[in-house]
């Protein structure tokens, strides 16, 4: 162990990994847009992928955690998770106001795409235990809420060779989160679809808002945009994004402190 | 057995080594006390022997730590895990699991023991600590005496050569510190466990200790038999105190042996204590009854806070001093009772009205603190109280010269920490100040410094009420002192007549001499008089 | 029965993924069927099942949110095919008025009439669904999380342990917000715009210093106590985990692809997700071989988790049988009323089996 700069590193063979799985996880979200059938045949939306991606998650969290987490990044993970699920669960009562997103993204930022994978799988899980919300939706979220996290550790600390710092790192951030938050509600809700509002026979059906396998792309495409906006964007996913935004202007900064605070302390020195 | 070589150690922004080629050797079966000033590197010193330092902290360690002749300090803290076994100073910070028996296992799964082997061990330290009842209680429910010793037990599971212990009495009150101390005696006298412990209670300890190593402040120890290393120390229980400024040779450890000495003094009859008046009616409680769901935590308590005085609330932990000072403060509700400030109630203002009458620190002083230095602190709270810009600032610098206002309060130590708040509070200006366990973590200089700012607050008119169970404190700081016990107040008087009578809250001194004298200062004088007349 | 048997039957919490295994064996065997007389019988086997052995813990009295959410599932699931559901089957039942929305949202219109098929097969669709939530709710309700969380795979120890962690946090939490609130209120509040946001701050910044500060105590507690402590992977053996998990994640992508594109060759569609998920599987337990951790008193395997595992394994099993044997019973027409037969009634009770397992502690096992 030399000086490490993010507690959870990602290594090229877990960087291939979660590459992979992430491929195979977006398929599962997308799959109505993926579907290809013949006319007339009925299709059954794949329950399987409901047993396929725990399995997927559990190999991703493994291989990000193979080096072995170290004793701090642990516990940092342990509280924040901790923290995470109360936010959750304090939001769960009022239509969009969700503040889960917004610790996540900072703690992604602070300590790194591979910490913030996690953090975002395990906060909605440790959320889902605490507000009775285990169901099949479940993996789906985790999934997502980790590409949030990834995606947060992902972002340019520097950009034309300037360090992004300060108000322009929160505006950053904050646009991130925007962006993540429809990004989000957009993934879950493809998923979602076919399952809550049926699936259409190619061929009979065209009028809907359904799923139609079988359809030209943009057709369905169409039809879900409209089902979307109509279900969630108008509602959940921009109560979520303004409440993201919102909440990272205004405890950003100080949060941020906190976290880099803890970063620093959290750090391997010398071994 | 366990053996530290010329151990240097240096933190990555200071430029001298807070340990500076320290040696100290533990032998088996031996309780080795490290006794200095807050800040001196105690636990520094502690946290070398299992590789937290330099692993957790940073900076960087220069020497050896040898365990019967091998080296280990290159070896990460896991990999001492089997050889030292560490409980910081907050053993529920440190819990895993939640209930005790998994806990006790916790170590012992990360070793790899066999199945039968830990259930075996677990069994055994569940009776060696006297904990065997509470095998399946949830961590966080047991008192504070039972999760210390199973902090001990969690990592003792494992067997290990050496226990090292951060301050492992000081959030304590009296009793359960008796609780955790006698474990551990029955741990060196009956096991053969080495234990090197650190504690700034030292009265507590001090009995127990075969060797003191002291921090002398410039990064040496002085290693030896504790009455030697005592005699010079700059930090002393006042047993030692009263020993070492009556010229008694050997020096006195024990209660008992101090009390043998004191019979040939001739002391004369204790003196009256100097009455300090009351100025004004300051707070008044009447019949304050607190319920926690049906339970009553406070049962009708009548309780007067004159200003000019200070006044002590004592009692063991959950006896309900936290309950009645937040009640009377007015922020948590009351079941019946009536408290004025000034002919009003303090619970019937807002939260802002109220904090100018009643002020109130509570036992986690830094929950008030939100910002990210301390001028920003200072700031708001002079914006918050609409006092004039650096007030907040002033009284800060009359209680704890020297702070760099730059500073993160979470950097700065107890003590400043402490008066940051305090000052926050008094920006308001309250008549009525309370505070709740203040001197949890505080050496004897921050806690002598509290006590000079709390007696200037109380002649300057102010009304005090301090719970404490620091009984030394409370002798050295309180004109009156109330008693609770299950909610109730079982004693109120002057300081001298309540401590006197208590057993358990009685300090060294009135140990030593018997009832009525009550600090170092009032026994040597009278036994310097005692001696010239005779 | 010999004694050992006898004594796995004692009251005692069952290994928790054998209630999961059975679960999700239930929720299968919902998944290939829309008869709702199958549906609403699994319901039933496994509301009687919860009732009868799940615990008193705060996780199983919620069960009844997961009843209230299929319910939910299945009113939304009718309305969206009423609303939306567009022209759709032959025999209308009620001849709604058409509200067309503007051409800009692709010609869709509103309401419309409400056929039979549209009706029925809404009602049925949300069934399965609700059924499959009841399942995964009944999973919830009757297995212990905490010890799902402690009989993690070895590879996910890290993790494991972190959410324990988290969990054990919480109710931490709780009292630090409560606390940080009361002390706030005792300093003068500055007041000014944005007030609201203040008030968060203030509780949120010291309960987060808080609890971090805690998490490095924590941190310092487990590796001076062991954790971590387990031997380095060799390369070799790093190498083949690596290649496990890989070639794991390639599997199932390509099989995904190959179960969504039915006119891709079919070899590449389940034989595909089954190759990667036994990958996936071998690359787990590779990873988790490096752990020289054992377990205190882990949670035993004994037959009554073998029989309720069985259980969900044979319900799941049954209706894949039905399926090519009774394709009407399990997928019935929209048209005419659902039939059930002998052989599915038997295969939706079989789940009742699971009743075998012991009953929680701190009950005297429902003898009388």
């Amino acid at each position: 162990m030399s000086a490490v700069g993010t507690p959870v590193p990602i290594g090229r063979r877990s960087a291939l990994v979660l590459g992979a799985a992430s491929v195979a996880g977006l398929m599962m979200l997308v799959w109505p847009l993926l579907v290809q059938a013949e006319d007339g045949a009925r299709v059954q939306p794949p329950f399987l992928f409901l047993v396929l991606l725990p399995v997927v998650l559990a190999v991703v969290v493994a291989e990000l955690s193979e080096g072995g987490l170290d004793a701090r990044a642990l516990a940092v993970l342990g509280v924040l998770t901790a923290v995470n699920a109360v936010l959750r669960g304090m939001g769960a009562g009022v239509a969009g106001l969700e503040l889960v997103f917004f610790l996540l993204i900072l703690a992604g930022r602070v300590f790194g795409p591979g910490f913030g994978f996690v953090l975002g799988a395990l906060s909605l899980f440790a959320g889902a235990l605490l507000t009775a919300g285990v169901g099949p939706w479940l993996p789906y979220q985790m999934l997502v809420a980790a590409w949030v996290g990834l995606g947060a550790g992902l972002l340019p600390r520097r950009v034309l060779g300037r360090p992004v710092t300060g108000r322009w790192e929160i505006a950053l951030l904050a646009t991130y989160g925007v962006v993540a938050a429809y990004v989000y509600g957009l993934l879950l809700n493809l998923q979602g679809w076919p399952y809550l509002l049926g699936i259409g026979i190619p061929g009979v059906d065209g009028e809907g808002l359904m799923f139609v396998p079988g359809d030209p792309l943009h057709e369905n495409l169409g039809r879900f945009l409209v089902y979307t906006l109509v279900t969630s964007t108008t509602s959940w996913d921009t109560g979520r994004a303004i409440t993201t935004a919102l909440a990272v202007v205004l405890l950003g900064p100080s949060v941020l402190v906190v976290l880099r605070r803890a970063a620093r302390r959290a750090r391997v020195v010398r071994a | 057995m366990i053996e530290l070589r010329g151990i240097t150690f240096t933190y990555d922004d200071a430029a001298t080594p807070v340990l500076d080629r320290v040696d100290l050797e533990v032998e088996e079966g031996e309780l080795v006390l490290v006794a200095g000033r807050t800040g001196v590197g105690k636990s520094t010193l502690l946290g070398v022997v299992p590789g937290l330092v330099p692993r957790f902290t940073g900076g960087t360690l220069g020497g050896d730590v040898l365990v019967d002749g091998t080296s280990i300090v290159d070896l990460p803290p896991r990999e001492r895990a089997h050889l030292v076994g560490y409980v910081g100073q907050d053993p529920v910070a440190g819990f895993v699991t939640d209930t005790v028996e998994e806990e006790l296992a916790y170590g012992m799964e990360q070793l790899g023991l066999a199945p039968t082997t830990m259930r075996r061990r677990v069994e055994e330290t569940l009776d060696l600590l006297g904990i065997a009842d509470l095998r399946a209680r949830d961590l966080r429910a047991l008192s504070g005496g039972q999760q210390q010793r199973v902090a001990i037990g969690a990592v003792l599971a494992a067997h290990p050569r050496l226990l090292v212990l951060d301050e492992p009495t000081s959030a304590l009150d009296p009793t359960a510190a008796e609780e955790v101390l006698a474990s551990l005696t029955r741990l060196v006298h009956d096991v053969g466990l080495s234990v090197l412990l650190a504690e700034h209670r030292l009265e507590r300890v001090v009995p127990f200790a075969d060797r003191t190593c002291l921090l002398t402040g410039d990064g040496r120890v002085r290693v030896g038999d504790t009455a030697d290393v005592l005699r010079e120390a700059p930090v002393v229980p006042p047993i030692v105190d009263l020993g070492r400024r009556l010229g008694w040779e050997p020096l006195p450890l024990t209660v008992r042996d101090a009390r043998r000495r004191v019979r040939g003094l001739g002391l004369p009859a204790a003196p009256d204590a100097p009455v300090r008046t009351a100025t004004a009616a300051g707070l008044t409680g009447r019949g304050v009854t607190v319920a926690h769901g049906r339970r009553a935590v406070v049962r009708e308590v009548d309780v007067d806070l004159p200003s000019g005085i200070v006044t002590a609330l004592m009692g063991r932990n959950g006896a309900g001093k936290s309950s009645l000072i937040w009640a009377l403060q007015g922020s948590r509700k009351r079941y019946a009772g009536r408290v004025t400030v000034d002919g009003v109630d303090p619970a019937a203002l807002s939260a802002d009205e109220r904090v100018r009458r009643v002020g109130l620190v509570p036992q986690t002083a830094a929950d008030l603190l939100y910002l990210e230095t301390v001028r920003e602190e200072c700031a708001a709270a002079d914006a918050g109280a609409r006092a004039e810009a650096g007030s907040c600032a002033a009284l800060l610098a009359t209680m704890v010269p020297g702070i760099d206002p730059e500073q993160h309060p979470r950097d700065l130590s107890e003590g400043q920490r402490l008066a940051l708040v305090l000052a926050i509070v008094l920006v308001a200006e309250p008549p009525v100040l309370l505070l709740d366990e203040p001197t949890r973590g505080l050496d004897y200089p921050a806690k002598e410094a509290l006590a000079v700012t709390l007696r200037r607050l109380a002649d300057t008119g102010h009304a005090v009420l301090v719970a404490s169970h620091d009984v030394e404190f409370v002798a050295r700081v309180a004109d009156r002192v109330v008693v609770m016990a299950e909610g109730e107040v079982v004693s109120a008087g002057p300081v001298r007549d309540v401590l006197a009578e208590s057993p358990s809250f009685a300090p060294q001194v009135a140990k030593i001499t018997g009832a009525g004298w009550l600090t170092v200062d009032e026994v040597v004088a009278a036994a310097g008089s005692a001696g010239e007349s005779s | 029965m010999s004694g050992r048997a006898t004594v796995a039957r004692l009251p005692r919490e069952l290994h928790p993924l054998a209630w999961w295994g059975w679960a999700v064996g239930l929720a299968g065997a919902a998944s290939t069927t829309s008869n709702p007389y199958l549906q609403l019988l699994l319901v039933a086997v496994a509301c009687i099942v919860v009732l009868a052995r799940r615990t008193d813990h705060p996780w199983a009295r919620v069960f009844h949110l997961y009843l209230a959410v299929g319910a939910l599932i299945v009113v939304l699931r009718v309305l969206f095919r009423l609303l939306v559901g567009g022209a759709y089957g032959t025999r209308v039942l009620v001849d709604l008025p058409e509200i067309p929305l503007p051409d800009a949202v692709l010609g869709i219109q509103l309401l419309g009439p409400v056929t039979q098929e549209a009706l029925l097969g809404g009602l049925y669709d949300g069934l399965r669904l609700a059924t499959i939530v009841i399942c995964v709710g009944a999973a919830n309700a009757l297995a212990n999380p905490k010890r799902l969380m402690a009989s993690m795979p070895a590879a996910l120890y890290e993790v494991g342990t972190a959410l324990v962690v988290a969990v054990n946090v919480m109710p931490q939490l709780a009292q630090s917000v409560r606390r940080v609130r009361a002390a706030q209120r005792l300093r003068p509040s500055p007041g000014g715009r944005a007030r609201r946001w203040t008030s968060i701050r203030r509780v949120l910044v010291p309960v987060l210093e808080d609890a971090l500060d805690r998490s490095l105590a924590l941190a310092a507690g487990m590796d001076t106590r062991g954790y971590g402590r387990s031997g380095e992977a060799t390369r070799a053996q790093r190498l083949r985990t690596g290649a496990l998990m890989l070639g794991g994640m390639v599997g199932i992508g390509v099989g995904v692809y190959g179960v969504l594109d039915l006119t891709a060759p079919r070899w590449l569609a389940l034989p595909m997700l089954a190759l990667g998920v036994a990958l996936a599987v071998a690359g787990m337990v590779a990873s988790g071989r490096r752990v020289g951790r054992t377990r205190y008193r882990p949670a035993p395997w004994r037959w009554p988790e073998v029989v309720v595992v069985g259980t969900g394994i044979a319900v799941l099993a049954a209706f894949l049988v039905l399926r090519g044997s009774e394709p009407l019973v399990l997928e019935p027409d929209l048209l005419a009323a659902p039939v059930v037969s002998v052989a599915a009634l038997a295969a939706a009770l079989l789940g009742l089996v699971a009743l075998l397992a012991p009953p929680p502690p701190g009950t005297d096992g429902g003898a009388r």
